[in-house]
């Protein structure tokens, strides 16, 4: 066991062109993706919402938040949080969210 | 660069090379020439949990340095303790120790050798050190503290509050190692009249002209000889994803204070009023912190100690124990640093109490491991509550505390099992 340790390091040390002293870590693929929709938020959400933080954010919301909440939200990431959005996407991302994630899903969401 | 040889035999430069090696040998594709049991550990057990509320699904996923973890969001990373590790002893392993980010700009790669850190603003002698510069200040000192999220628990609020919807393993306890913070201070001179400390770390918001995660401290509390810059954590290396190479430990204050891969810290002339401490994190200026439902304006404050909690840890809900027998029931109790004086057990949903066992003292600011018998006499249902009680007298309430973020969630924890 020790020596196949050792083995690895040796290899590792021809693989790796590190300096020895960095450590430096890959994370996990990011899997979490929004729930398809044919409401026009759902291109909006994926233009704008993962440029900054994965979709866990939203999809881990509790799902009675009422529709002020996710407009309160998104507004909050434009205003201090710095995104991008432009002001008339604002109502449809709100609407795509809360009918997906929050108080209006439809049964079966 | 620097070509890694078998001078890497310390232990950390050696699993940091074990590490780096499982990478680059998932990524060539190579796994299968050295078998798949160290690798799949780093490519990540995957399986799900579900917390007990609500849209409580998650996935387990191993991190880089960590094992399996519960994972809240991916980008920036938020890492849940399953909470079986704190049946497993009082001290959290470090792979197994929570990760909470505020911005997805987190570094991934740091050279210890060229990392800086700087103390400036309202001091005398600015300085910029080394990790090196900063281990040899003054003599290494070791304590154990909790480090707890502000909104560990918040899942389980009825009604639910927005925000990181976590169950309780937004917490963990470690031995850290560093120096205090107090030294360097003092070797920077702080000038009279400083009102305040402030730290920012290497983490950074993913656009520009949006609030960096910087926090402040009081400059009695930053001077009060506690809180520490820390390098380890349980006699190694900081993970990466708790803060290498070097954290501020808070101790008896809330994870937010925390500030990982510390880079820069500034003395104020004034009260700072960045976002992280003007408007977020702050709690009801009252003893409870708390706020009747429904009332929104109230005077606030940044949210700073720790309250007092406890947790049954050897049974959960739902769990079967054999009716007439003894079982040993054990867990955790901590507070905000005075030290857990008292736990109470009982058996019956509260009609009854008990005093329990306290385990080993590991000093004031850590989990108190407690133990106590229970011997379920009827077949059916029992409602266990533990609560604890602090050298100053604090407790917890039976029922929760309402405060409009969801921090500091304390109330009497109850589990339900059943006797066979």
């Amino acid at each position: 066991m020790k020596y196949a340790l050792i083995r690895m390091l040796l290899i590792a040390s021809a693989l790796a062109p590190y300096a020895a002293t960095a450590l430096d870590i890959q994370l996990p693929a990011e899997t979490a993706a929004f729930k398809p929709s044919e409401l026009p938020g759902y291109v909006l959400a994926q233009r704008n919402c993962i440029i900054c933080h994965s979709v866990h954010y939203i999809q881990s919301q509790p799902p009675a938040s009422p529709r002020s909440y996710w407009e309160a939200t998104v507004k909050k990431m434009k205003v201090p949080f710095g995104a991008k959005i432009a002001d008339e996407d604002i109502p449809a991302i709100v609407d795509y969210l809360v009918k997906t994630y929050g108080a209006e899903r439809s049964s079966g969401n | 660069m620097v070509k890694p040889t078998l001078t890497l035999t310390a232990d950390a430069l050696q699993r940091r090379a074990f590490l780096r090696f499982l990478r680059q040998a998932g990524t060539l594709g190579a796994a299968s020439a050295f078998g798949s049991t160290a690798l799949k550990a780093f490519a990540g057990e995957s399986g799900r949990v579900t917390l007990p509320f609500e849209n409580g699904e998650r996935e387990l996923v191993a991190y880089p340095q960590k094992r399996p973890l519960i994972v809240l969001t991916a980008r920036p990373p938020q890492l849940e303790t399953p909470f079986s590790v704190f049946n497993e002893g009082a001290i959290t392993p470090n792979d197994a120790f929570f990760v909470r980010y505020h911005w997805s700009g987190i570094p991934t790669s740091i050279d210890a050798s060229t990392y800086r850190l700087r103390i400036g603003g309202n001091v005398s002698t600015p300085l910029d050190l080394s990790l090196a510069d900063l281990k040899q200040m003054a003599d290494a000192v070791d304590l154990v503290a909790v480090n707890q999220c502000s909104g560990n628990s918040r899942g389980h609020l009825t009604p639910r509050v927005n925000g990181s919807q976590l169950s309780n393993g937004a917490m963990g306890n470690a031995r850290w190692t560093g120096i205090p913070l107090r030294k360097v201070l003092e070797k920077s001179g702080v000038k009279a009249g400083s009102m305040q400390v402030t730290f920012n770390g290497l983490d950074a918001p993913p656009l520009g002209n949006v609030p960096d995660f910087i926090k402040a401290l009081n400059i009695d509390h930053a001077l009060d000889g506690e809180v520490m810059l820390a390098w380890q954590m349980n006699g190694a290396d900081l993970p990466l994803l708790n803060g290498y190479p070097v954290r501020l430990v808070v101790p008896g204050y809330y994870g937010t204070y925390w500030v990982k891969h510390v880079s820069d810290i500034t003395v104020t002339g004034k009260v700072f009023d960045g976002f992280w401490m003007g408007k977020a994190y702050r709690i009801p200026d009252n003893p409870c912190a708390c706020i009747e439902p429904g009332k929104e304006s109230v005077k606030t404050t940044p949210i700073n100690r720790m309250n007092v909690r406890s947790f049954i840890t050897s049974l959960t809900n739902g769990m079967q124990i054999k009716s007439g027998r003894q079982v040993i029931v054990r867990g955790i109790a901590f507070d905000g640093g005075y030290g857990v004086t008292e736990v109470a057990f009982s058996p019956d949903g509260g009609k009854n109490w008990q005093t329990a066992q306290l385990g080993k003292n590991l000093g004031k600011h850590s989990f108190r491991e407690w133990s106590v018998a229970f011997t379920p006499k009827n077949k059916g249902n029992h409602e266990l509550l533990v609560r604890a009680v602090n050298w100053i007298g604090q407790g917890q309430p039976l029922s929760p505390l309402v405060n409009p973020n969801g921090y500091m969630r304390n109330v009497v924890e109850s589990t339900h099992v059943v006797a066979v």
